[in-house]
């Protein structure tokens, strides 16, 4: 059964580190549902809300981000079970 | 001083005396600071034979390797070095040249986005913008690629940063965070040992993990206190002490029976730095299917991606090893593993005069001399050199693991050769990898590297030509390769001796040969295209149920 999870994620401030989340994302089976960026206030990171689709376990995916050299911290928000298709 | 000339420094700063690499436009300051600088450079011949020799150079070394490329085509001939390196966790430093930033992002000459292509198979890799952030970014990648699981990093440095000014600012220590206190895994630990005295089956499955965190001693100690049976995967091959006699060898798609029936039946499987790689476990679902799994790596991206463990641990199997040691009542089981192996021992009496690989592989383990570094490549005969020779350290035995990358093993035993210049670098190779990275002769001719190399020649693409045997109905699409070249002569046109034997009688008297030459030498060995690998699991099928050709039995 496909789930969906939101995933909050602080990186560097650099475009590789957005390059980085979608590859994994994508390379590790995860379906992209949402994309939100922004700057942190003080410009020292990016604040990166991530919504994926998967009927794998979401732990494969946090654990492959939180090993990416940009990611600084990262926070599993929710994760709603239901019918959703990957 | 330049950036380029800092690069430089920074290598002599991290005890970087040898790198293997190609010159070329977008790298030329860098190979302008490397001339008559303490760094030795050996010019390779093609960049993708630099990326394994630094691979190899790493490997039987245990330190950083280090590569040089310059842009575009430079670049990305370093990519499948890189996705080797990182599927089995080599530590290597590449340093590619870019083209000014004035120019980048126009599509300029021998411009590519490197940084993107390496992204997915590298721990990570930098782009320096700034000279003034060159030094603390070599710094961070050196540092990166030997932490934790180690790996490749790249840093792709644009030609105006290499010609910019800077100052070079000596690396000031700071003091290094302390290990974990082994008191927090006090929980998982009593845990394991519990399972472990409980177990009555238990099966250690070891990997390169265990000694890349330089755990052999407490491996070895774990296995004699527990009395445990043990595995290893392709890459630990060595991990164990030659006189355990309840070690069963590899496990996996062309692992021995013993190793393979004996896991099936395990009720606790020890996994070591492992990882339970699809060659190795076969069909998952049916992977030792009564085990309770202990796992200690040192990724938290390994645990449970694969397996459920009932304990995982994330540390240090130095310091882990000795606590989770509690001796448990495995006699009935010890007796039964060691059944196992005398069963279903090797068979080399092969019928014929023609040459047996295996028996002329275990030949040449037993004559080659000690701490010989063996490097091979990926096929038929790589599958034979992991089950017919004996290594007395993983160091000894290179092979490409997760990438099976074909022309890994010329430039990995040139690598291992530069590293280790007192130590016998053996290569075994067959006739097709070894056309994969052939231009590498060059290297060892101009460095007159003493590198011993034996081409196990069946005329045939033998791994993919079994499997199309076996599973596509005989239909041999693409893998006759009988207009191979003359290799002896091929060698020759290096300033390579050799010799070509097809006998079985023949061997020792070559084998002896080769070792008493005192430089590089070739020996091409005629084998019967008929000859396959085996046992051989196959494809969705579960460990236990093996082809096999010819029963195995004590030697």
């Amino acid at each position: 059964m496909s789930a969906q999870h939101t995933l909050t994620i602080q990186t560097r401030h650099e475009a590789v580190a957005v390059e980085r989340l979608l590859q994994v994302t994508r390379y590790r089976g995860f379906t992209l549902a949402g994309l939100e960026l922004k700057p942190l206030a003080d410009v020292s990171g990016l604040l990166i809300t991530l919504s994926v689709v998967s009927d794998k376990p979401i732990s494969l995916l946090v654990n492959q981000l939180n090993k990416l050299y940009d990611v600084l911290n990262l926070e599993l928000h929710q994760a709603e079970a239901g019918a959703l298709r990957a | 001083m330049t950036g380029a000339e800092l690069v430089v420094k920074l290598l002599t700063e991290h005890g970087v005396h040898s790198v293997f690499g190609y010159p070329g436009g977008a790298i030329m300051p860098i190979y302008d600071a490397l001339y008559q600088s303490p760094v030795k450079h050996y010019l390779c011949r093609h960049e993708q034979g630099g990326g394994f020799s630094a691979i190899g150079y790493a490997r039987a070394s245990g330190q950083t390797g280090v590569c040089l490329a310059t842009s575009g085509p430079g670049a990305t001939n370093l990519i499948t070095a890189l996705a080797d390196a990182l599927l089995d966790s080599v530590p290597v430093v590449a340093i590619t040249g870019q083209v000014s930033q004035a120019v980048a992002g126009t599509d300029a000459f021998q411009e590519v986005d490197v940084l993107g292509l390496s992204l997915t198979c590298t721990k990570h890799s930098f782009y320096v913008r700034d000279v003034a952030d060159l030094a603390d970014t070599l710094r961070e990648a050196f540092a990166l690629a030997q932490s934790g699981r180690p790996g490749p990093v790249l840093v792709d440095i644009p030609k105006d940063v290499q010609l910019a000014p800077v100052d070079y600012q000596p690396l000031h220590l700071t003091a290094t965070s302390a290990a974990p206190e082994l008191s927090q895994f006090a929980e998982k630990i009593a845990a394991a040992r519990t399972l472990l005295q409980q177990a009555k089956k238990p099966m250690a499955y070891i990997g390169g993990g265990v000694h890349m965190a330089d755990a052999l001693p407490e491996l070895n100690a774990f296995l004699t206190a527990t009395g445990m049976p043990s595995v290893t995967t392709l890459k630990a091959m060595g991990s164990v002490e030659k006189t355990n006699p309840l070690y069963l060898g590899m496990l996996g798609m062309h692992g021995t029976q013993a190793a393979n029936l004996a896991v099936q039946q395990t009720d606790l499987l020890v996994c070591l730095g492992a990882r339970f790689d699809d060659r190795v476990t076969g069909n998952l679902k049916k992977f030792a299917p009564e085990a309770k799994v202990i796992h200690i790596d040192i990724d938290p991206a390994e645990i449970n991606k694969l397996r459920f463990a009932e304990v995982a641990m994330l540390g240090d199997l130095k310091a882990l090893l000795p606590a989770m040691t509690v001796a448990g009542d495995y006699s009935a089981w010890k007796t039964h593993c060691a059944t196992l192996k005398q069963q279903h021992g090797w068979r080399y009496d092969h019928p014929g005069e023609r040459i047996y690989a295996p028996l002329l592989l275990k030949q040449l383990s037993e004559r080659m001399p000690d701490n010989s570094v063996v490097s091979c490549d990926v096929g038929q005969h790589q599958m034979w050199v992991a089950q017919h020779m004996r290594f007395n350290s993983p160091r000894n035995h290179l092979s490409s693991g997760g990438l099976g990358t074909m022309g890994f093993g010329l430039p990995a035993a040139i690598g291992a050769k530069i590293s280790r210049p007192q130590d016998t670098s053996v290569l075994v190779t067959g006739d097709g990898s070894f056309m994969m990275n052939v231009q590498e002769l060059a290297t060892i001719k101009r460095f007159r590297l003493p590198v011993k190399i034996i081409v196990i020649d069946n005329q045939r693409l033998g791994m993919v030509k079994q499997w199309q045997q076996l599973f596509f109905a005989g239909r041999y699409s693409e893998t006759d390769l009988s207009d191979n070249p003359d290799f002896v002569s091929l060698a020759a046109a290096f300033a390579i001796p050799g010799h070509s034997i097809s006998h079985k009688d023949e061997v020792e008297s070559a084998l002896d040969a080769m070792f008493s030459w005192p430089g590089p030498y070739l020996l091409h060995v005629r084998i019967d295209e008929t000859d396959n690998v085996w046992p051989l699991v196959p494809p969705g099928a579960a460990n236990h149920d093996m082809m096999t050709d010819l029963p195995q039995w004590e030697e």
